[in-house]
């Protein structure tokens, strides 16, 4: 019952019991990823083009929101600059592909190591600096790469918008919507080891206590430019992938919207869980196309569900599938159920 | 260049200027006091912007300016007391793990929050109420008239604001809070109280901005999200939490970009802001006047 994945030290305890997905029996888990994800892979077959396009989109949102729930979430470094290593995956790849000609796989490889490049670097510069100056810097960050991107364009086409080259020989989604799938589950499915491992601690460690961390022998210098490395060069290859799927990239998806969009993703599924930000990234695109009719109102209802959960209750909708679901094993009256909410003392 | 219009160039960088240091003291009041950034301060900007369009184009008429601006002032300034008790107060309540994430997430989804309703209740467009003071002969240069009241009104504001602070009861209460919340507790001042009235006023800061600016800018949703870039850049380059700072800053980032767009290029108007900033956050990691190490 001891899961590694709970954060110990975190904000959230582990002694509730478990959702299926998390609990015990680690065959019977495997085997309800397995099968959802079979599932979600043979949606296909009973949806149309346009509903995968959209799931296709939500399967990127899920890698840039569990990306920056990694840096921001677990480790604590709150980084306003993930969308914009993002668009430095995506414009890198584009240009090498249409500059200098290079075969698309390759130019993605080479975007998401330039975002994980940039991020290094940027990991590098912020070190010393703490909760709000971090911010403040990646955001400054965030914005000089949207200018840049739209100021320059004899290289980018600025706000024109660059016509990208397709990854796939295809109109149709489906094989796109195959392969975002498929990286969306490596993404996290390689975050639930790398949390698990002596990695995973360290990162919660450095955003629990800092200070603790360093006397503890966390090499916080090093794991801090690392995630922000890892996550950047995640979100990267998210962008260049992405903007190889549309076919059309502009400076405008560098807005800080984007930004907020990724944190409403996030906080509203569950912030410093694996699955938070999967049902986040996927509630808020679905619920958006679906809602389509309803205009700017939509964002408005995220913003204020956001804000509430925030003010009411933190764990998000994960937090609340898992409470429903130890609700309905146990019976209403057994089970600590709000024991998410039991939080550390200032 | 002739100097003349070098000059023309400069105090046009000093009407901008002054308003950016509204927007910068509003931000770096509301950290001093409450240890936290409140990214919505362009979303206020932008509600001060429309308050005053309603109230001169529908309700008062554009000769009644002088009135509509001290109410739409006070209409921004109310909905950030709101805001702060609804929301913010409860950081304070205990309860709340980490207060910097808490309002950062909570004062960015009010960016979303507002933005999105601008566009809902009034549509993508941009508004422009009209001229309604007429162009000023400043010794041998020609001045927008609006743009003269906007800079009038924005010193007016920076010296009341400099008042309270410095030399009312009510400024020493804020000062000893912003020094230390536990010694001004323990000496029977009101924090939550302090805290809702820092928040109202600095928020009533950006609404000024954006009430003063209406006329010489475009009010439309996302008009705030440039204000905002000016000022976090101007508190970066003055040093978080210093008044003298933002005020400096503000005056040096409106000649920077006036005279960086007549003597380089216009196009990169908004990027000379940031060369600035990066100029000297590597000169001076603290900003000019930040007094503290780069820990907040």
């Amino acid at each position: 019952m001891d899961d590694p994945i709970a954060p110990a030290a975190g904000g959230v305890t582990a002694s509730e019991p478990r959702a299926p997905w998390a609990a015990g029996d680690a065959v019977r888990r495997s085997m309800l990823i397995a099968a959802g994800l079979g599932a979600a892979a043979l949606l296909p077959l009973v949806l149309g083009t346009y509903p995968i396009h959209v799931l296709t989109v939500a399967c990127y949102y899920v890698i840039l929101a569990s990306s920056w729930n990694l840096i921001a979430g677990y480790t604590g470094l709150f980084s306003l600059a993930h969308h914009a290593f993002a668009g430095i995956g995506a414009y890198a790849s584009a240009l090498l592909a249409l500059r200098a000609g290079a075969p698309v796989p390759a130019a993605i490889a080479c975007g998401g190591l330039c975002a994980c490049a940039a991020g290094y670097g940027l990991g590098a510069v912020t070190l010393r600096m703490r909760a709000l100056y971090l911010a403040l810097a990646t955001w400054a960050f965030a914005e000089s790469v949207r200018i840049v991107v739209s100021m320059e364009y004899g290289v980018t086409r600025g706000d024109l918008g660059l016509a990208v080259p397709l990854l796939l020989p295809t109109s149709s989604p489906r094989p796109y919507y195959e392969l975002f799938l498929a990286c969306a589950a490596a993404t996290v499915g390689g975050l639930a080891l790398l949390l698990r491992s002596r990695i995973g601690y360290r990162l919660r460690a450095i955003r629990d206590d800092e200070t603790v961390a360093r006397a503890a022998g966390v090499n916080t210098v090093r794991w801090k430019r690392f995630v922000f490395g890892m996550s950047s060069g995640i979100a990267g290859l998210a962008g260049a992938l992405y903007g190889h799927y549309i076919g059309l990239l502009s400076p405008a998806a560098m807005q800080f919207d984007e930004m907020a969009l990724i944190i409403i993703m996030v906080i509203l599924g569950g912030q410093r869980t694996l699955v938070g930000p999967v049902i986040g990234a996927v509630v808020v695109e679905v619920a958006s196309e679906a809602l389509r009719a309803y205009g700017q109102l939509r964002m408005v209802v995220f913003a204020l569900l956001v804000i509430a959960i925030m003010r009411v209750y933190p764990p998000g909708l994960a937090g609340l599938g898992r409470m429903l679901w130890t609700r309905l094993r146990h019976g209403l009256a057994a089970g600590d159920t709000t024991g998410h909410r039991a939080r550390q003392p200032e | 260049m002739d100097a003349t219009l070098l000059t023309q160039y400069a105090l046009a960088g000093l009407v901008i200027g002054a308003i950016y240091c509204l927007m910068a003291v509003g931000i770096t009041f509301i950290y001093s006091v409450m240890r936290m950034i409140n990214w919505a301060m362009g979303e206020f900007y932008m509600i001060g912007g429309y308050a005053q369009y309603l109230l001169i184009t529908d309700w008062l008429g554009p000769e009644r300016w002088y009135v509509a601006l001290p109410l739409a002032i006070a209409g921004v300034g109310v909905l950030g007391m709101v805001v702060q008790r609804v929301l913010l107060r409860p950081m304070f309540a205990g309860g709340i793990e980490r207060l910097d994430e808490y309002a950062t997430i909570v004062t960015i989804s009010l960016t979303v929050l507002f933005r999105n309703l601008a566009v809902v209740i009034f549509g993508p467009y941009q508004f422009s109420p009209r001229d309604y003071a007429p162009p000023v002969q400043l010794g041998p240069l020609p001045v927008n008239g609006s743009r003269f009241v906007a800079f009038l009104g924005a010193v007016a504001l920076l010296g009341l604001f400099a008042w309270v602070v410095r030399r009312t009861w009510f400024g020493l209460a804020i000062r000893s809070v912003a020094q230390n919340r536990v010694g001004a507790l323990s000496a029977g001042i009101n924090l939550s109280r302090i805290d809702m009235l820092a928040f109202g006023i600095g928020v009533a800061l950006a609404g000024a901005a954006g009430a003063l600016l209406a006329p010489v800018f475009l009010v439309y949703p996302q008009s705030g999200a440039l204000s905002t870039v000016k000022g976090f850049e101007i508190i970066v380059i003055g040093g978080l939490g210093s008044l003298t700072g933002s005020i400096v800053g503000g005056l040096l980032l409106g000649l920077v970009e006036s005279l960086g767009s007549v003597l380089i290029s216009p196009a990169f108007r908004d990027v000379y802001g940031f060369g600035l900033l990066v100029l000297i956050l590597a000169l001076r990691p603290t900003g000019l006047w930040g007094e503290r190490a780069r820990e907040a």
